[in-house]
């Protein structure tokens, strides 16, 4: 494997690192700031296109290492799409097995990314019963698979696995620390399992304890996909409060408008959550004036082209009818 | 057995006295969803699973299974009309309250609810599941007498709306009862017409349970149905949600745990009511 010519003997040698990390990219029409720097780390350059191909090939390799794979157990997973078409590319390109349980909400899209992956899909309605405290009926339902069918199924379980925060611990944050060679001041990142905004907050933390740590969520009722609201963070364990200076709280809808901005105006193909969080880092921006900002930019637009069109109208290409 | 200074503790079981009393004579565990995914990837060793939409309703016209088609099920499912049965599900007991209803609708002596449900029993250690299907020994149970007076009709209902004596409780979610959304998101069961029935008072149904998906105390309970939200222990009480099935969760805390004399429950609810021409509706 050689970084340098990007010559490598199978995928894996790919996967992200300090010696390999995903690029960061300034921004530069969308930010009135001169004095406060953003730049986008590209999460969609890893192979299997999102953040989430740190977290799945951390958990992967762990369970390997623990020889909880093999002999016709593999794996399943509750997923709202991207940690599971990481974890089914990953699995099957080592020779195992996986069920991902995904929420009915998912774009179609992902359903069949994760079906092209190889994943066998379950699809399970999460809206249909929401009540305090009770988690998703996809995390239930893949506990449920693990617990009744051990000898079939392990469950990696991103939202509660130490593993999922160690990925950033020991890849993002050190890429972000040596990129900005130490001038980071403010992260700006998401919150779904929390594994990125812990491991990394924790890591740049240890580097310079004065680093802002900002956290930006879709307003209750959204349809961001990956995404929480606070009040969704029940089942995530991950999720370490006093490591976060802000939590952003942002009208849902501009994750959208945002995201077609980065598309038009900075040629970044970035996706809903990235749009979101652009919004939360100009806000962070427009109030401290000056810094130097990174924001984690999950995943591309690609997925999403259904989304976009039900939130931005105007994308929807209007087709020539034939007239008489 | 649960305690909890309810007025009929006998109604609920809790999930140590299910493992406790696994596979014993006389004791059947059913599991009853809103599909059976989740029974086909494991449920409580010994139980059997029913499907509430393709089991528990007529699958001809609009209503609850039919007398015949209740004692074939059973039947099936090898259970005895002297049987505990145990019931238990997904969406925290939603469809397995909507199954003691029927269950006492149909006169079945002994029928309990697990507290806490299937996610409750998932989330403990020591509990075991199980993908594989129990042998069943079929019987010949016939329903005995019908219970009748806890089902609500709609002609009862609109004299209950009025004649203002009833207490009529909607359990659906507030923007439900103000007629924002006919229906939750995705659902296929709607009205024509959004909002409450008047006089009806919203306590949604998940005001009833604690976190870890169990009944909230008498005590709790209370407060939340007599003292906040104004039902009146001494009138007869309705409750409803939109097809039936949150609300017999509400009549189980209501008739049972607080031992209301009076509850039926209405399981035309919204889906009827908000599609009849002429009845009134508040928003």
């Amino acid at each position: 494997m050689d970084h340098t010519t990007r010559v490598y003997e199978n995928v894996f040698e790919m996967m992200p690192s300090e010696a390999n990390p995903t690029p960061i990219v300034r921004i530069n029409r969308l930010n009135p700031n001169p004095e406060f720097s953003l730049y986008a780390k590209l999460e969609w350059v890893n192979p299997f296109g999102s953040v989430k191909d740190r977290a799945a090939w951390s958990l992967l390799r762990d369970l390997e290492e623990r020889g909880e794979l093999g002999d016709g157990r593999g794996l399943v997973e509750p997923t709202s799409g991207n940690t599971g078409i990481s974890l089914a590319a990953l699995a099957r390109a080592r020779g195992h097995r996986m069920l991902a349980i995904v929420p009915n909400k998912i774009p179609h899209e992902k359903k069949v990314l994760l079906k092209i992956a190889g994943a066998e899909l379950e699809v399970v309605s999460d809206e249909l019963c929401p009540a305090p405290g009770l988690g998703d009926g996809s995390i239930n339902l893949a506990k449920t698979y693990a617990k009744a069918q051990s000898h079939k199924y392990v469950m990696p379980n991103q939202y509660e696995n130490e593993k999922n925060v160690e990925a950033h611990i020991k890849t993002t944050g050190p890429e972000i620390w040596k990129q900005t060679e130490g001038r980071v001041t403010h992260l700006f990142t998401s919150m779904g399992t929390c594994g990125t905004v812990t491991g990394i907050g924790r890591f740049l933390r240890s580097k310079n304890p004065n680093i802002k740590i900002i956290a930006v969520q879709p307003t209750e009722g959204h349809d961001v996909p990956g995404l929480r609201n606070v009040s969704q963070l029940e089942v995530a364990k991950l999720f370490e409060p006093s490591l976060i200076d802000d939590i952003l709280e942002i009208d849902f809808n501009l994750a959208y408008t945002r995201a077609l901005e980065l598309c038009q105006n900075e040629g970044l193909f970035a996706g809903p959550s990235s749009g979101l969080i652009l919004e939360g880092a100009l806000q962070i921006a427009a109030r401290d004036q000056r810094g130097f900002g990174v924001m984690i930019f999950p995943d591309n637009i690609f997925k999403y082209t259904s989304n976009m069109t039900k939130h931005i109208p105007a994308l929807e290409p209007q087709e020539t009818k034939a007239t008489i | 057995m649960t305690t909890n200074h309810y007025v009929h503790p006998e109604v609920l079981v809790e999930t140590d006295w299910v493992k406790q009393n696994l596979g014993k004579p006389g004791i059947r565990l059913v599991e009853v969803d809103v599909d059976t995914k989740a029974y086909d990837a494991g449920h409580i060793p010994g139980a059997v699973g029913l499907n509430w939409q393709s089991q528990l309703q007529d699958q001809v016209r609009r209503d609850i299974v039919s007398k015949h088609e209740f004692e074939r099920l059973m039947s099936e499912a090898g259970i005895s009309p002297g049987d505990t049965v145990i019931l238990y599900g997904d969406n925290n007991n939603w469809f397995a309250a909507y199954g003691f209803w029927l269950f006492k609708l149909y006169g079945h002596k002994d029928v309990r609810l697990m507290n806490g449900g299937r996610v409750k029993w998932l989330n403990e250690a020591d509990k075991e599941l199980t993908p594989e299907k129990p042998k069943t020994t079929p019987t010949k149970y016939q329903v005995s007498e019908p219970d009748l007076s806890l089902r609500a009709l709609l002609p009862e209902v609109l004299k209950a709306q009025s004649d203002k004596r009833h207490n009529l409780v909607d359990v659906r979610s507030p923007d439900e009862f103000t007629g924002k959304v006919i229906a939750p998101p995705g659902m296929t069961e709607t009205a024509q017409r959004g909002g409450h029935i008047p006089g009806a008072k919203s306590i949604p149904w998940s005001t009833a349970i604690n976190q870890d998906g169990t009944f909230k105390s008498a005590d709790d309970l209370r407060k939340i149905y007599l003292s906040n939200a104004g039902v009146d222990p001494g009138k007869d009480t309705i409750s409803y949600c939109r097809i039936g099935e949150r609300s017999s969760h509400t009549w189980v805390v209501l008739k049972y745990l607080l031992g209301l004399p009076n509850v039926k429950n209405y399981d035309g609810s919204w889906t009827e009511y908000g599609s009849i021409v002429g009845a009134p509706i508040e928003k």
